[in-house]
């Protein structure tokens, strides 16, 4: 596979910068980073394998990081290699950027990117259809802007003997500044399920909050991390956001699932499709979710699920 | 203030079959009005509460499901005053940088404060289309807005949830915001609002209605694909006597081992 000559590189959130790195060193012949933040975010960024850094400068709590699009833009579009891509996080605020860019370098762009290809032009493939299928999309102007989904590429270790200089970009103000009036961590824990062993989903189907209860319970038992449908999460709010598994959510890895009360829809399966072993139950014998376990019973949770912690306990 | 909420029709994916080469079959779909862009309908609408003399433009571009009298009629029911359509065979699969491109255009024409679309839709989930759209007008634009704080003339106040942080946006206008899901429950139209929606205007333009330079095609769609699943077990146990329970917790057991 031949080479890109440069790969331009951005992540807002610094733990993933090292996969997104390594994407670049796989890709490109130079990988030029962006780096917001302080000498240290520079050296950082050298030691994970960047042969260039370009610093926009120290973190400002009223800029919003997408406003830095056109400061980015201008450092593209003013050098002199060719047939580039840029690779960008798979979150909110990146993808914002990575639309932005899109306008300013009259450049394709693909967002949760999971595979790309550069054999033949530059391609990119991404879920779409709720994960019903894979989309593949092919681009074709001269640079190519792509969000990447974590766990594509291996990330780099870090080697603190890549060093080198940050060429300091000044700021370019936009048209149209966005003001950040406050900003603040988010609330609830942080949880990652996508890194658990063992997970057990609750939808719908558990129906109360005492039986949220039981099912924490069953999960302690087995040594699970507990997930659930959209619905527990955005509709009765029972869950954390971070805790919801699927297309637009969590995708788990696990040895393990169990799905109690899910119906299984495509957009939760999606998520889940990754584990080892599937479990469900779930009292419909014609819910979709049976056509993706290995294991199932149709059953009533209420029944199942203390009989199951009674069983397992002992 | 007059406000335009973007909507995108997408096949009902509960109808898409997949056939034996792994393409999808969408022609048993009906199309339906993408879900996350009910929310941005029903931010429009929210908005409009909020504010004096306000209007809502309900818009969209695409190919011919966009003539089903049943998906306009869904669409003002909602709640939006009245609906621009672009319609042109040209535009039956659209990028998001070309339906971007056309909005802008169609927006243009028709003028706005405040544009409003869902973060994504559910077909491509390209998650571009509001960002594009508010770049290509020079226009302040966000995507992720999880509430709207306070609107006024010129100004707009926004919460913003990220992955790990929640920001308030302060956005002059005019403005294009795309919205997260979680903003809002779209309201399930009344029988009464249906009835109402009949008698909504409807204006229908085509590419040649629009000032619609070249759009040149930055990205190209090569597939749409069902991945190979994984082959599963598929032990489906009926019943939930302690016997049967017991059989499924052996399976359990093994596997935890
Ligand atoms: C664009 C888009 C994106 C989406 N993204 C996601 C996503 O990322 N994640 C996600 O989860 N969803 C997502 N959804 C929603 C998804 O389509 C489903 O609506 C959702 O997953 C259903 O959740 P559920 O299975 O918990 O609920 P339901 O579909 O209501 O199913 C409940 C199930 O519980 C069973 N049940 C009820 N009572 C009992 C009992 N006592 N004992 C045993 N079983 C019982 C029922 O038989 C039923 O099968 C998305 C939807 C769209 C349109």
């Amino acid at each position: 596979m031949s080479k890109l000559s440069n790969i331009w590189v951005f992540s807002d959130i610094a733990s993933r910068l090292p996969e997104i790195i390594a994407a670049g060193v796989a890709l490109g012949e130079k990988v030029s980073a962006f780096v917001i933040g302080t000498e240290a975010d520079i050296n950082r960024a050298y030691s994970f394998g960047a042969t260039h850094v370009y610093c926009l400068g120290d973190k400002d709590s009223q800029k919003i990081t997408e406003d830095y699009s056109n400061t980015i833009a201008k450092v593209i579009s003013s050098s002199t290699d060719t047939n580039t891509l840029m690779l960008l996080a798979a979150n909110k605020r990146c993808k914002a950027l990575a639309s932005k860019l899109g306008v300013q370098l009259q450049a394709g762009v693909v967002n949760d990117v999971t595979e790309i290809n550069i054999d033949n032009g530059i391609c990119a493939k991404h879920m779409a259809y709720g994960g019903l299928a894979i989309a593949e999309e092919k681009i074709n102007s001269p640079i190519a802007i792509m969000t990447l989904s974590s766990g594509v590429f291996e990330a780099q270790v870090a080697d603190t003997n890549n060093t080198g200089e940050a060429v300091n970009v000044a700021f370019v103000e936009p048209k149209t500044p966005i003001k950040c009036i406050e900003r603040r961590a988010k609330q609830g824990e942080s949880v990652d399920l996508g890194k658990a062993k063992r997970v057990i989903g609750v939808g719908s189907g558990i129906g109360s909050k005492d039986n949220l209860q039981i099912a924490s319970e069953l999960s302690e038992i087995i040594g699970a991390e507990l997930g659930c449908s959209r619905p527990i999460a955005e509709t009765e709010k029972w869950m954390d956001r971070e805790r919801y598994i699927g297309v637009s959510g969590v995708m788990l890895k696990p040895e393990i699932y169990l799905a109690l009360g899910i119906s299984g829809q495509i957009q939760h399966m999606v998520g889940a499709l990754g584990s080892q072993t599937i479990f469900a139950v779930n009292k419909d014998k014609n819910a979709p979710i049976f056509q993706y376990v290995d294991y199932g019973i149709v059953g009533d949770i209420n029944k199942v699920m203390p009989a199951l912690i009674n069983a397992l306990k002992a | 203030m007059k406000i335009i909420t973007c909507y995108k029709l997408v096949p009902e994916e509960q109808d898409i079959a997949i056939n034996a080469d792994g393409n999808l079959d969408i022609s048993k779909a009906a199309p339906k009005i993408n879900p996350f862009d009910l929310c941005a309908v029903e931010t429009g609408v929210q908005l409009k509460g909020l504010i004096d003399d306000c209007s809502i433009t309900a818009m969209s571009v695409g190919g011919k499901a966009l003539t089903n009298p049943k998906a306009r009629k869904d669409v003002l029911s909602r709640g939006p005053d009245d609906l621009t359509v672009v319609i042109d065979d040209k535009f039956e699969q659209l990028l998001p940088h070309q339906t971007a491109r056309i909005l802008m255009a169609a927006a243009q024409k028709t003028g706005f404060d405040l544009i409003i679309c869902g973060d994504g839709s559910s077909d491509l989930y390209a998650q571009q289309v509001g960002l594009q759209l508010g770049e290509l007008l020079g226009v302040a634009n966000i995507n992720a807005v999880s509430k709207i704080i306070s609107a006024e003339p010129g100004k707009l106040i926004v919460e913003r949830a990220l992955d790990n942080e929640v920001e308030v946006l302060e956005l002059v206008l005019p403005a294009v915001i795309s919205v997260s899901a979680d903003i809002n429950e779209p309201t399930i139209p009344s029988m009464k609002t249906i009835l109402a929606a009949a008698k909504k205007p409807v204006t229908v333009l085509s590419a040649a209605d629009l000032d619609l330079s070249d759009i040149t095609e930055l990205v190209e769609l090569v597939s749409v694909i069902a991945p190979k699943q994984k082959t599963r077990q598929n032990i489906v146990i009926e019943g939930d006597d302690e016997q049967q329970i017991a059989q499924f917790a052996e399976h359990l057991r093994k596997a935890l081992k």
